[in-house]
């Protein structure tokens, strides 16, 4: 794999592209983020006096409370530019849409509300600028019932479906930690920008993309909405355990105790089911008439919890980890904490950590990007101070 | 390759050999066949595809299938005959299976010289782990996200999403349309590696920076944030109903005190964040008695009038119902052979040229496997034939 690693800095897909971020928070920014890494250049807009709230939200380097030392921030707004510039208010926005003819995208979060005050129209800056590709990021989309609604992460995982399917049942349904919908749809807007440079490529016509991070939620469930269509069930929650009724019901996904931790089992076909049994010597039950069907083992999940959590005994993660996985072909892993992912040995093995000094002269770690590319190497540049290229791309006119 | 630019459909002109099973390579593929990419679904005449749970009809529609068996000589040869005349070649198998295969990147590279090569597999397709199998409850578990997921008692909670696996098929439509964009400008094709565990790690940047500037890990307590508070979900008049309410700030919270108007909260100093957080388990508790009588729906429109952050925590079955998607026309309607008329999610990606009413659902195995013969390689229906009685190719039922 050598070869493979080796990566192509000097020529990345999105070379020459350049990128106009007006978008505060992570949706809007991590997509920025992804679009730097690829080569464009990206201008983030940011209003005087703070910049973008995620500056004054934790967690902060070293805890010093300051806008350039914002964990939150430097990760979402990697390899830009901070261009310090009042777009909401009437004049600050004119200013701003004489920028827009430089840029091959814009990225921006204004909702009706926004668009209202301001006096925007929807396709506006579209319309006036052929070629341009610009995306809007709003919780909801601009049309429709909730489309003046505030919200917030939970909110949204409320409402897109996720909610209601992580914890115990009957108990307060979880949330999924900090901000995996606007994390998601950071990269569904990713993705949306790619296939509208391939459509620009062959027709030279931009667009007007209007994503909703509801939509991208409701189509990120597996078969949340099929049990209901197909099966006439409602899929629940069940704390670490999969589901218990209908076709998708099955034992074996299920986390249990070790000596130093938890071990998270995903056994979720019929052969791990009986690699299983033949694992913890109980052969007897693969054709045991109490277990011979995936709701039977699903009812019977204590009593199958009881006979693993005793074949693991007081061994610890890894040794049931790297057992289960090698010698029987289980999916598993063991369930680590931000102090041992840091560490975790693939993830050091296919480098996927990078150092950044930050703010007061603190190393920081950060993930990098989930793949690597025999042709692509993401390029991470630092987080920029607030303001610091306002003379650069503002001077220039 | 350019198939035809008068499709409709913005990636018309891109072919994708999808090897893909179960989520995230399917959800990946899917979003670029809505857009019109002509997707050839690859599947082993031995496994059933289709199914009465629906899984495979939601995530497979707008695709091409042809049955070939990969493991033998004659199977093959139709394989590589399809990769001279495709773009994409995307899998999601452990690297062993693609290595029992004789599949690689050189392998492909050597039939069509600029072919993107991407795989899926659980851990990456290098590295100590990467032949242990994989599922998106035990990637997400490595990447962190269930410590980061509890009741506050030390026990981590999966998310009951399988995480891994949405957040891996977002990246790779992105990655795939970089690799094509790469291609078009330097003529080379490429090796793409997503490693289903990384993806989630790359959505907890902020953690991985926070717990490598202060050494400290996040124990999670329930929905309770730093920086929203209140924040939880409540349970309302019904069967599991419940409301998401997230408080940013203190008019908000004025908002919200005012409406559930109990005279213990009164007595209470709870006007900035930190009251708020030092008094968080009693007005959660006064909270909850509010909503334990009330409509969860009504309740949601009464707090967002009033400026509160709130939604329903919604199930499957609610999903489907949502007045806010419903009218922003996001679901597609379907009628299946054997199953009638199915409601399934659309694309969450605006700017699709192709409107619902054009989009075909879900091929059985081997539905295409003659036209794909025929037109695309060229063989006789003879030559078809002779391949099918060596059970190289199958045409389906």
């Amino acid at each position: 794999m050598g070869e493979i690693r080796k990566g192509n800095n000097n020529n990345l897909p999105l070379e020459g592209t350049r990128v106009l971020e007006v978008s505060e928070g992570v949706a809007g920014p991590y997509c920025g983020r992804y679009l730097a890494s690829m080569g464009a250049e990206v201008v983030k807009i940011e209003r005087p006096p703070l910049g973008d709230w995620t500056r004054e939200i934790g967690p902060f380097i070293e805890g010093i409370r300051d806008g350039d030392n914002s964990a939150l921030y430097s990760y979402n707004n990697q390899g830009k530019k901070s261009v310090l510039l009042d777009w909401t208010s009437v004049n600050g926005m004119e200013n701003l849409q004489s920028l827009v003819p430089e840029f091959d995208i814009l990225i921006e979060d204004w909702d009706l509300n926004f668009r209202d005050d301001i006096g925007i129209e929807r396709t506006e800056l579209v319309d006036s600028n052929p070629g341009l590709i610009e995306i809007s990021v709003t919780p909801f989309g601009l049309s429709g019932p909730y489309a003046r609604w505030k919200s917030s992460p939970l909110v949204q995982l409320a409402l897109g479906g996720y909610l209601y399917l992580t914890g115990e049942r009957g108990k307060e349904p979880l949330m999924l930690p900090g901000r995996q919908p606007d994390y998601l749809t950071g990269l569904n807007a990713t993705a949306a920008i790619h296939i509208a440079l391939w459509e620009r490529e062959r027709s030279g016509t931009g667009q007007f993309l209007e994503m909703s991070m509801l939509e991208t939620l409701a189509t990120l469930h597996q078969f949340t909405m099929e049990m209901t269509t197909f099966e006439g069930v409602l899929r629940m929650r069940n704390g670490n355990q999969w589901q218990k009724e209908s076709s998708f019901a099955s034992y074996g996904i299920t986390t249990l105790p070790c000596s130093d931790g938890y071990v998270c089992f995903g056994i979720s076909t019929e052969d791990q089911w009986e690699r299983l049994c033949a694992m913890i010597g109980r052969e007897d039950l693969i054709d045991d008439p109490n277990y011979d069907t995936r709701i039977k083992r699903a009812d019977n999940s204590e009593y199958l919890d009881g006979l693993l959590t005793e074949w693991i005994a007081d061994r610890t993660r890894r040794e049931i980890f790297v057992e289960t996985s090698e010698i029987w072909g289980l999916p598993t892993a063991p369930i680590l904490d931000m102090s041992e992912v840091v560490k975790d040995e693939q993830f050091l093995f296919r480098n996927i950590f990078q150092d950044q000094v930050l703010g007061p002269g603190k190393t920081v770690t950060f993930p990098k990007y989930p793949y690597i590319a025999s042709e692509m190497e993401p390029r991470i540049g630092n987080p920029p101070a607030l303001g610091e290229h306002t003379e650069d791309v503002l001077g220039a006119k | 390759m350019v198939k035809s630019l008068i499709s409709s459909g913005s990636l018309s002109d891109i072919r994708v050999l999808d090897l893909t099973r179960v989520w995230a390579g399917p959800l990946a593929t899917r979003v670029m066949g809505d857009f019109g990419a002509d997707i050839i679904k690859i599947s082993d005449p031995r496994v059933q595809l289709l199914s009465t749970n629906g899984l495979n009809h939601k995530l497979n529609r707008n695709k091409r299938n042809i049955g070939i068996r990969l493991d033998i000589a004659e199977g093959r040869e139709i394989f590589l005959g399809l990769v001279e005349k495709s773009d994409v070649v995307v899998e999601n198998f452990r690297p062993r299976v693609m290595r029992n295969l004789k599949i690689d990147y050189e392998a492909l590279k050597s039939v069509k010289s600029d072919i993107i090569f991407v795989s899926m597999p659980g851990f990456g397709v290098d590295g100590p782990y990467s032949e242990y199998p994989a599922f998106g409850t035990t990637a997400e578990a490595v990447a962190g996200i269930p410590s980061l997921i509890g009741y506050g008692d030390g026990v981590p909670i999966s998310t009951g999403i399988a995480y891994g696996d949405p957040i891996s098929g977002l990246n790779a439509i992105t990655l795939i349309m970089a690799g094509l964009r790469m291609r078009n400008q330097t003529g080379r094709g490429q090796f793409i590696d997503i490693a289903l565990s990384a993806s989630p790690l790359c959505n907890l940047g902020e953690y991985v920076a926070g717990y490598s500037s202060s050494e400290k890990i996040t124990i999670p307590s329930g929905n309770r944030s730093t920086e929203y508070s209140p924040q939880g979900a409540f349970r309302c008049r019904g069967r599991d109903q419940w409301i998401g309410i997230s408080v940013l700030n203190d008019n908000e919270w004025m908002n919200l005190k005012n409406l559930v108007a109990d005279p213990e909260l009164d007595s209470l100093e709870t006007s900035n964040l930190e009251q708020r957080k030092k008094n968080e388990e009693i007005i959660e508790g006064l909270i909850a008695k509010w909503t334990s009588r009330l409509d969860v729906i009504e309740t949601v429109s009464l707090l967002q009038e009033n400026g509160v952050r709130a939604g329903s925590v919604s199930s499957g079955a609610q999903l489907l119902e949502d007045p806010h998607l419903n009218d922003r026309d996001f679901f597609f309607d379907h009628e299946e052979e054997e199953y009638g008329w199915k409601r399934y999610d659309g694309n969450s990606i605006p700017g699709n040229r192709i409107p619902k009413s054009e989009w075909s659902g879900t091929n059985d195995v081997g539905a295409n496997s003659k036209e794909i013969l025929i037109d695309l390689l060229g063989y006789t229906e003879s030559f078809c034939e002779s391949l099918a009685s060596k059970e190289a190719v199958y045409f389906g039922e």
